[in-house]
């Protein structure tokens, strides 16, 4: 090797880095840039932080494949884009079922209402979407071959139902669904058919606006088979450009879409220029490009530099970027505030503590998990642990929910450390003596958990309670905690609808697990007001019953409810009719891009 | 030789037999349920026991093992638990990607690499030799992590010069991997060329290089033309047994800039609990290892003729 060679290789390095700046397609923001710009393609620039499972969407069971779902087809309900708390409106149908006789309802299909174009078509093109479309999807939801995952969702809320999903097991897989009749599921004519509830809940409406109960076009799944999640042909808003499940994504307009904008929403909308663009035709943007980005550095650099027109803020760039105020408000610092726009909003969602009641000391003492609740420093929690970016939970109901705790004044406890010491000596141990370490339990082995634990400890080694944190896998955490032998386990629950039935259901005495109580809490008096308020409309009435469940809950204490979290985005400053949306969390048909 | 080579292919087999039992027990006693990963909270006895069904996991520990067996005699490890996609076709364009990410930086960092050394080597003890070794220690100190950060801020983001992550196949693809090209070979630096000046410079105290300064060659000539090539047995076996790592790419690398190569199937697997990726990669690393040792033993006899292979 000579000093000759040693030169060359040095040249030829030098030579790459020129190339890689030569070659460089887009410089930093140009994309983003481009996307408003007159005359071209309106472009929206998104990402994906992992990867889809599916996209077919009665196989679908994760947020990555929803956020693919949600966009490439239709449900038969879905919520209010701009309402609160969430509304279900009709789809894919004409307008909210009318009830007949008993538990059955007549739907009737929107007219005019077509399947993207592909070749699964006669020519090509996409025909009318009708009732046997509805029914086709409905059973293949149930079909035990497609879906493994989802099914609960709906089940047990349809007469014949799970028969169906029983004796699909027998059959073989890609059987022909004519040859099982689900006696609750009927056709009337082309646009209509009918559905007999086996209760007459409104619940039964919401897992119908679910994403895995999405319709699709028979002709699509017979000719691709296998492969139909690589090919969805559904009556979204847009249609799948090019699928690079590990690459870039895009997704192109379905110029054909049948929705528009809403012409109404909730109070300071209007203000806000939500209802600009009211009651014209969707979606706005012709293209969306949703590259593959898991890491949080790429992904805000990605953002700062102009690439990406929203993206999500994790801890370290909220406390960089992010003045907070005393009063859970939150601003961009004067650096970015020209530059970007922030949006923040409650999650769906509550974190907890939860006993377990098969533990002999936890779960028979409780004054002692009346100590524990009194001992944590929620604020300091939400203030150190999430930079603030969550409210102190005073019931289960997250506060966008009707019948949070703004409708039913519940309160939950404040930290009190005096009072904590009270109920500690009452529980047998005063100042703690006496009370062996407790447990709790932890889904993950990672620094979050490991921190959040540190804290929760340190709130209650002030009073005396030891814990100790049992940091694991999530398959161990699962089933130690499904069999009831834990004494504390770290839990949460987002909704699944933006019911409070969803939540109260968590404590409700039968839903033992596998259901979600899997602390076995029994309280006869909780069960039976949940089953009085379970099939109510919101409503005082509904709203008293629920207070009491809240006032069992704070004085049992089967939980330490901690918080309800704030989740917040960064936006470049050209996007438009932007509103977070918990049960449709990227509702790109709404979106536009302003002109430059 | 031939001989040789059938008895160390035959070597081959309790060494891989071994590794996918070790593998097989780590996974099926330690790790993760891919069926409640999967199912996640809440999920039914019977769809626990419908999946478990579909993935062969309700079958005793023997007979799964035997399947993953077959799977290696087969070389077809199935399918993904979480996308369903084959496994074969997965590797095979992951493959492909972190190929395209690792061996020309492989390349140029062994050339570069090497010639450094030598010339540290050939001014041993001089400033050259003393700051390049605080420089390469101090770089070897720092976390792989950080250059990828560090470079992604300051040279894509702040300057611009290249894109901050993505991936093209071919060659439009040249734009998005010359960064962490540029990390990669910056990285290796510091072991490789430590390690390489430690052979040259053991090689230096031999019998032979005083008998080549004896006979008058000049030091450049005793170090390029003697020592060169004689401290090329240790640097073959580093380089040989290195190649298998490079279809497995480079995670971190492939996971910050968003390469889709075999790294980030791996990394998202494990965080998946997918059972199948996983064993498949570790076994076939495995079997590239023994493969390419074979290989090294071989290209021995070729570098030293001292070494028979019997």
């Amino acid at each position: 090797m000579s000093f000759k060679r040693l030169v060359t290789l040095s040249c030829l390095l030098g030579s790459l880095l020129t190339f890689g700046s030569a070659c460089t397609k887009k410089k930093p923001g140009e994309e983003a840039k481009a996307s408003g710009g007159k005359g071209g393609p309106k472009v929206f620039y998104h990402l994906r932080t992992a990867e889809e499972k599916s996209i077919d969407p009665h196989k679908q069971f994760d947020a990555a494949s929803a956020l693919m779902v949600r966009s490439l087809y239709d449900t038969l309900f879905q919520y209010h884009y701009l309402k609160r708390p969430y509304d279900l409106q009709p789809a894919l149908l004409e307008k909210m079922p009318e009830k007949k006789e008993g538990n059955t309802y007549l739907f009737t299909i929107k007219k005019g209402v077509k399947f993207n174009d592909n070749a699964c078509f006669p020519e090509g093109k996409g025909r009318e979407l009708n009732a046997d479309d509805v029914i086709f999807s409905i059973k293949r939801f149930a079909d035990h071959h497609v879906n493994d995952r989802s099914y609960t969702l709906f089940a047990g809320r349809l007469v014949g139902l799970d028969e169906f999903r029983e004796k699909s097991k027998k059959e073989a897989k890609g059987f022909d669904y004519n040859k099982l009749d689900v006696p609750g599921l009927k056709k009337v004519d082309n646009y209509s058919f009918t559905m007999q509830f086996t209760s007459d809940s409104p619940l039964n409406l919401y897992p119908l606006a679910a994403s895995q109960m999405s319709i699709v076009a028979p002709e699509a799944v017979k000719k691709y088979g296998d492969d139909f999640d690589k090919n969805p042909v559904g009556t979204g808003p847009f249609v799948m450009k090019t699928y690079s499940r590990r690459g870039t994504t895009v997704l192109s307009k379905n110029p054909n879409y049948w929705e528009t904008y809403p012409t109404e929403g909730e109070a300071g909308d209007q203000e806000k220029g939500l209802l600009a663009a009211a009651g014209q035709k969707l979606p706005f943007v012709d293209e969306i490009q949703l590259p593959l980005i898991e890491e949080p550095q790429p992904a805000m650099l990605k953002f700062k530099s102009g690439q990406l027109h929203w993206v999500g803020i994790n801890r370290d760039d909220f406390q960089a970027m992010i003045d907070r105020f005393d009063d859970k408000q939150f601003k961009l610092k004067p650096a970015f505030a020209d530059k970007f726009s922030l949006y923040y909003a409650p999650s769906l969602s509550t974190t907890y503590l939860k006993f377990s009641f098969q533990d002999k000391l936890v779960g028979k003492n409780k004054a002692l998990r009346q100590a524990i609740a009194a001992a944590i420093d929620y604020e300091g929690y939400i203030n150190l642990m999430l930079n603030g970016r969550g409210y102190a939970s005073q019931s289960l109901i997250p506060a966008e929910i009707a019948g949070s705790s703004k409708d039913t004044g519940s309160q939950w406890y404040k930290t009190d450390l005096e009072l904590a010491k009270k109920k500690l000596a009452e529980a047998g141990f005063p100042e703690g003596k006496g009370l062996p370490e407790l447990n709790i339990e932890y889904r993950s082995t990672s620094k979050d958990a490991r921190q959040l634990f540190e804290y929760i400890r340190s709130s209650l080694g002030k009073v005396g309670i030891k814990v100790n944190g049992n940091f694991q896998t999530f398959s161990n955490f699962l089933k130690k905690t499904e069999a009831g032998n834990f004494q504390l386990a770290d839990a949460g629950w987002n909704a699944d609808y933006p019911d409070a039935e969803n939540f109260y259901a968590l404590l409700y005495g039968p839903n033992k697990a596998p259901l979600p109580n899997d602390g076995n809490f029994e309280n006869a008096r909780y069960d039976e007001l949940y089953l009085k308020m379970k099939d109510m409309p919101n409503g005082p009435e509904r709203f008293k019953i629920t207070a009491e469940m809240d006032a069992i809950v704070k004085e049992e204490v089967p939980y330490v409810l901690l918080y309800n979290q704030i989740i917040a985005a960064l936006l470049q400053k050209d996007v438009r009719n932007f509103k977070r949306h918990m049960m449709d969390e990227y509702p790109y048909k709404y979106f536009d891009v302003a002109p430059k | 030789m031939l001989a040789y080579l059938v008895r160390r292919i035959l070597q081959m087999i309790p060494i891989i037999l071994g590794v996918s039992l070790l593998v097989f027990l780590l996974f099926t006693t330690v790790g993760e349920d891919p069926v409640r990963m999967a199912l996640g909270n809440h999920a039914t006895p019977e769809a626990i026991a419908g999946l478990q069904a579909k993935w062969g996991l309700d079958q005793p520990l023997y007979m799964q093992y035997l399947a993953f067996l077959k799977q290696i005699v087969t070389l077809d490890f199935g399918e993904s638990y979480t996308s369903g996609d084959k496994l074969s076709e997965m590797f095979g364009h992951g493959a492909i990607v972190s190929l395209w990410l690792t061996v020309p930086p492989f390349v140029v960092g062994l050339v570069l690499n090497l010639a450094i050394a030598v010339l540290i080597a050939f001014y041993r003890g001089s400033w050259i030799d003393r700051y390049s070794t605080f420089l390469f220690v101090a770089g070897m100190s720092i976390s792989y992590l950080v250059y990828i950060m560090f470079f992604q801020y300051v040279f894509a983001f702040i300057l611009g010069w290249f894109p901050i992550n993505g991936y093209e196949p071919g060659l439009d693809g040249v734009p998005y991997l010359i960064l962490p090209w540029i990390i990669i070979t910056i990285v290796s630096a510091g072991p490789d060329i430590r390690l390489f000046r430690t052979v040259f410079l053991d090689e230096t105290k031999a019998d032979y290089v005083r008998t080549a300064f004896a006979k008058g060659c000049s030091p450049r000539d005793v170090m390029f033309k003697h020592i060169m090539k004689n401290a090329m047995i240790p640097v073959l076996t580093y380089t040989v047994i290195n190649i298998p790592t490079l279809i497995l790419g480079a995670f971190l690398m492939e996971r910050f800039f968003s390469i889709p190569g075999t790294g980030d199937i791996l990394i998202t697997a494990i965080n998946n609990g997918d059972f199948p990726i996983i064993k498949a990669l570790t076994v076939l690393i495995a079997i590239g290892f023994t493969v390419f040792n074979l290989i090294t033993d071989i290209l021995y006899a070729y570098v030293d003729p001292r070494v028979q292979l019997d």
